[in-house]
């Protein structure tokens, strides 16, 4: 048998300009694939002894505008689209994927996901009975998707503008808005049928500055699972273009960081970056089964001071890390990670969750059909505390504050690395001289062990993570946190 | 030609006449498709095999100088000649660019089985001999006492086809095969534990290296790193290793390339057959090497692929382009439009022995982790993990530590050349020694 589409997605969307309902029904509608197609693909896949098969279906559209020089230089248009298809048995994981969905494609691939089991015990499928997330944690009341190529454009030339006009320095701007949708269908051996359309926006824009042969470069970046009310309510272009510019204008002073072992106070917000790497990372679920993560065994233990408090979120309404349901369709929910210092939980997805005799906590995300699931962050949040962010920085006579990253990265064994784009000079409890190229480093038990003050302030990074070789959209949200000392490396 | 080839790049062909039928100015049509086989074991288990086909086509549409792109997993005919009719509606809402267009066809003739891109035998290898090799690997590995975890370790081999037709009368393809062994394992017990690991890469199987080469590397690698202390913030030589100097050449490429240039986001704007490094410094793009990874005979955009002097002794010949950045700068593309080809320091005479032994007091660098490179400025500020050099011999590990310095310098400043040089990752360079750098501690 060999079923073509018939029909491409567009033509719904360009003619009814609405987003279509999450549901199984989309993947049959468009690509052909029933119910009673899932079913004996799920059972392929089992042919073999695994004790349980899934099937992952994504369709995703991706647009983009670039602005560069004054002119809108490109846009384009992504279409992903295939399914994965997983066998578990024990503790092996056996994968395949196709972006064909006929059924001999598929058949194909679960032949070959099915392969890595090799027993005569057979697993019998459930009936799919359609569920539903019972939430809704995206913005779809003005969808992107449905907004004009013209007033699209309109967006990334406010943003790119308002950049260029900050101030005169300003000598180069990018600006560039992404969005996409991305529908996914979720079917497994235990019987779930699950769907979820997901929306994901983001306007981003880098800023260059000039002076005296002076040239630095800053960053701002808006967006989230929303749609164009997020532009006109919570965050305009043109606050984004100005901010990029600001960071880049003060950079064009900022001098070389004071090397060595000192206070640090994390800015609030764009630190989020730190609690991400170093504290998240270490309590996802796989290296904590596998022993490599240095939390590993830990739980219940005091693994922090009493005022950290660290939360993963995946249901903040609208924010880029959101998700009503996880990649293997668990739907999500809050999950206490440290609670007053003591180690209360990992990010769990089904393997790890399985072989962990532990409750699932809907982290199993993976960057597309071509991945296989794994335990990964949402929203990852340190509470606040109790303290005015002024007095966190008043506390430190002579210190590092860190406002604005480039990036960090984190070793399983707690090791980390950050380089800081915009800081600040702490002296007698005040910020004083900007600061660039710092780098922070440590290991996350390091800072957990001393972390003294928590702001009651709260900001959020928006983020772009990567592990093993797969992509996902985070956030990481932090008050203004005071870290008693971290070596800061520089050229002083 | 085999039959896959010719069917895509017909594929590829008939799409560019049906762009040109609707209007499209100019047409370009790529297609890869790819298969994909890897295998992880962890403590001599299977953890996951993978095994899959994909193929995805991306295409570029230029109507008036106007600019608009698009790509597809999806391929049936109609939704590929839809996103065709759109790409070219929707280019009329960019800007017109002057600058922008496909490459001019160059009449180059490039022997393709002269590149040993493709071995056959990838495809046919036996599931078992590959599971094997991983088990092998990591069973070497945790034979060692100091081996207290293993994050696993796998053999992964692709195979992919590559298809680009376009309006000028571009027309090609090629096939290209690799693989891959690998293993990551830690060492020591908490909080003093270490992790690092090694992957071979090769073009063609049979020349990839062995379990006991990649274990024994593995286990070099990490064991070195147990014990590490702290040093204090000091200026002082920093010798890098093969890897390390590999990681300083993506970044001199990223400041080198024709986009960072005509956007004028580079330390080396301007500095062209200006002396920018001292004598040792010999850098080449060279994309005809046989067998290597960056080697292929044409880029994304069909410019035929060639060996471009970067840097000769100290002075900037050559930056590296694509046809775009090359029209901005009134030059030609190099072939760089899928980036490095194969980018390398040249070799020189030391062994990397002798250079250990040339310094006092320093550091020997063996992993850097962060951000921390801004081609701007070339300032470059990154966490590290190394070997403290005391009297010429290795003393002890370090960690924590940052390093920094300046690119613009660093070319200066290096003062003495391996000749262990390897292609095995398309940006690649030899052990070096920098005169001095930060090194940041307590």
């Amino acid at each position: 048998m060999l079923v073509l589409a018939t029909s491409s997605l567009w033509f719904d969307l360009l003619f009814s300009g609405r987003i279509p309902e999450a549901s199984a029904g989309f993947f049959e509608e468009h690509f052909g694939v029933s119910k009673e197609m899932m079913l004996k693909i799920l059972d392929i896949a089992l042919s073999k002894g695994g004790d349980f098969s899934e099937m992952f279906f994504e369709y995703k559209t991706t647009h983009n505008i670039q602005m560069e020089e004054e002119i809108i230089k490109e846009t384009s248009e992504d279409i992903s689209l295939g399914v994965g298809i997983r066998v578990i048995s024990g503790e092996k994981t056996g994968y395949a994927y196709t972006n064909e969905l006929s059924f001999e494609k598929m058949k194909k691939a679960a032949l070959t996901a099915a392969a890595i089991a090799n027993s005569a015990a057979k697993t019998p499928i459930a009936n799919l009975e359609e569920n539903f997330p019972g939430q809704q944690v995206y913005d779809v009341r003005k969808p992107i998707e449905n907004v004009e190529l013209t007033d699209k454009i309109q967006l990334v030339k406010d943003a790119y503008y308002a950049a260029q006009k900050f101030d005169s320095h300003i000598t180069k701007v990018q600006s560039f808005l992404s969005d996409e949708l991305q529908y996914v269908t979720i079917v497994n051996s235990e019987g779930l049928l699950i769907s979820d359309v997901r929306p994901q926006v983001r306007l981003v824009v880098i800023s260059l500055a000039e002076k005296n042969g002076v040239r630095n470069r800053g960053f701002h970046s808006g967006g989230g699972r929303v749609g164009m009310l997020y532009f006109e309510q919570t965050k305009t272009p043109k606050q984004i273009g100005e901010k990029a510019s600001e960071e880049a204008i003060i950079l064009l002073s900022a001098v070389d960081p004071p090397a060595g072992e000192q206070p640090v106070v994390l800015g609030v917000g764009q630190s989020g970056v730190m609690i991400h790497e170093a504290v998240g990372h270490p309590l996802e679920a796989d290296g904590n089964r596998k022993g490599t993560s240095i939390m590993a065994n830990r739980l219940g233990q005091k693994v922090a001071t009493s005022v950290v408090t660290i939360y993963d979120d995946p249901t903040i309404p609208y924010a880029r890390g959101s998700l009503n349901i996880d990649d293997e369709g668990t739907v999500t929910q809050k999950t206490t990670l440290i609670e007053n210092g003591v180690l209360k939980g990992y990010l769990q997805d089904r393997l790890s969750a399985r072989l962990m005799n532990m409750s699932l906590t809907g982290n199993g995300r993976r960057q597309g059909f071509q991945y296989m699931p794994i335990p990964r962050m949402t929203n990852t949040v340190l509470a606040q505390g109790e303290f005015d962010p002024e007095e966190v920085i008043a506390s430190v006579k002579k210190g590092f504050y860190a406002q604005t990253y480039q990036g960090g990265q984190v070793q399983d064994t707690g090791k980390f690395v950050f380089s800081v784009n915009l800081g600040y000079l702490i002296e007698n409890g005040k910020l004083t001289q900007p600061v660039k190229n710092a780098t922070l480093i440590g290991t996350n038990v390091q800072i957990l062990e001393n972390i003294s003050m928590v702001g009651n302030d709260m900001g959020f990074f928006l983020g772009t993570c990567g592990k093993d070789g797969q992509s996902v959209a985070v956030t990481a949200g932090t008050p203004t946190v005071k870290i008693e000392k971290m070596t800061v490396g520089g050229r002083k | 030609m085999r039959s896959q080839e010719k069917d895509l790049l017909g594929l590829a062909e008939s799409l560019v006449e049906y762009g040109r039928k609707k209007g499209a100015d100019q047409i370009e049509i790529s297609i890869n498709a790819g298969t994909n086989f890897s295998v992880e074991v962890r403590k001599g288990e299977i953890e996951q095999l993978e095994q899959a086909d994909s193929t995805i086509l991306s295409l570029r549409v230029i109507q008036e100088q106007k600019v608009a792109t698009a790509s597809s997993f999806d391929f049936t005919l109609q939704t590929l000649h839809h996103l065709i009719d759109k790409a070219i509606e929707r280019a009329r809402f960019s800007s017109a660019d002057e600058y922008a267009g496909l490459p001019e066809k160059e009449e180059v003739v490039i022997d393709i089985a002269q590149l040993k891109l493709y071995d056959p035998e990838i495809l046919i290898l036996d599931t078992k001999t590959k599971i094997e090799l991983a088990k092998q690997t990591e069973a070497i590995c945790l034979a060692d006492s100091h081996i207290t975890n293993s994050h696993g370790a796998g053999f992964s081999s692709e195979v992919k086809t590559v298809a680009l037709a376009n309006s000028m009368g571009f027309s090609g393809t090629y096939k290209a095969s690799a693989c891959y062994l690998w293993v990551h394992i830690q060492a020591g017990k908490d909080p003093e534990k270490v992790e690092d690991g090694w992957h071979a890469f090769a073009r063609a199987y049979k020349v990839l290296d062995s379990p006991e080469l990649v274990a024994q590397k593995a286990l070099e690698r990490t064991t070195r790193l147990l014990g590490a202390r702290k040093v204090k913030t000091q200026n002082v030589p920093v010798v890098f290793e093969p890897r390390m100097t590999g990681e300083l050449l993506r970044f001199l490429y990223n400041c080198i390339s024709g986009t960072a240039i005509y956007r004028r986001q580079s330390f080396l704007v301007d500095k062209l057959d200006q002396k920018i490094g001292n004598n040792l410094v010999t850098v080449i793009d060279n994309g005809l090497l046989p067998g290597a990874p960056g080697t292929k005979p044409f880029d994304d955009e069909g410019v035929p692929i060639r060996k471009t002097i970067v840097i000769e002794k100290g002075i900037l010949k050559n930056y590296l382009f694509d046809t775009y950045s090359a029209r901005r700068l009134k030059m030609k593309s190099t072939g760089n439009a899928s980036g490095p080809n194969n980018f390398h320091l040249t070799a020189g005479k030391h062994t990397p022995e002798e250079i250990t032994k040339s310094v006092d007091k320093g550091l020997l660098l063996t992993n850097m982790m962060g951000m921390g490179l801004n081609p701007v400025t070339g300032d470059i500020s990154r966490g590290a993990f190394g070997l403290w050099i005391e009297k010429g011999e290795i003393a002890y590990p370090v960690s924590e530590i940052t390093i920094s310095g300046n690119l613009a310098k660093i070319l200066q400043d290096i003062e003495m050349v391996g000749n262990d040089l390897m292609f095995d990752r398309n940006v690649t360079g030899p052990t070096i020694k920098i005169g001095e750098m930060t090194v940041g501690g307590i």
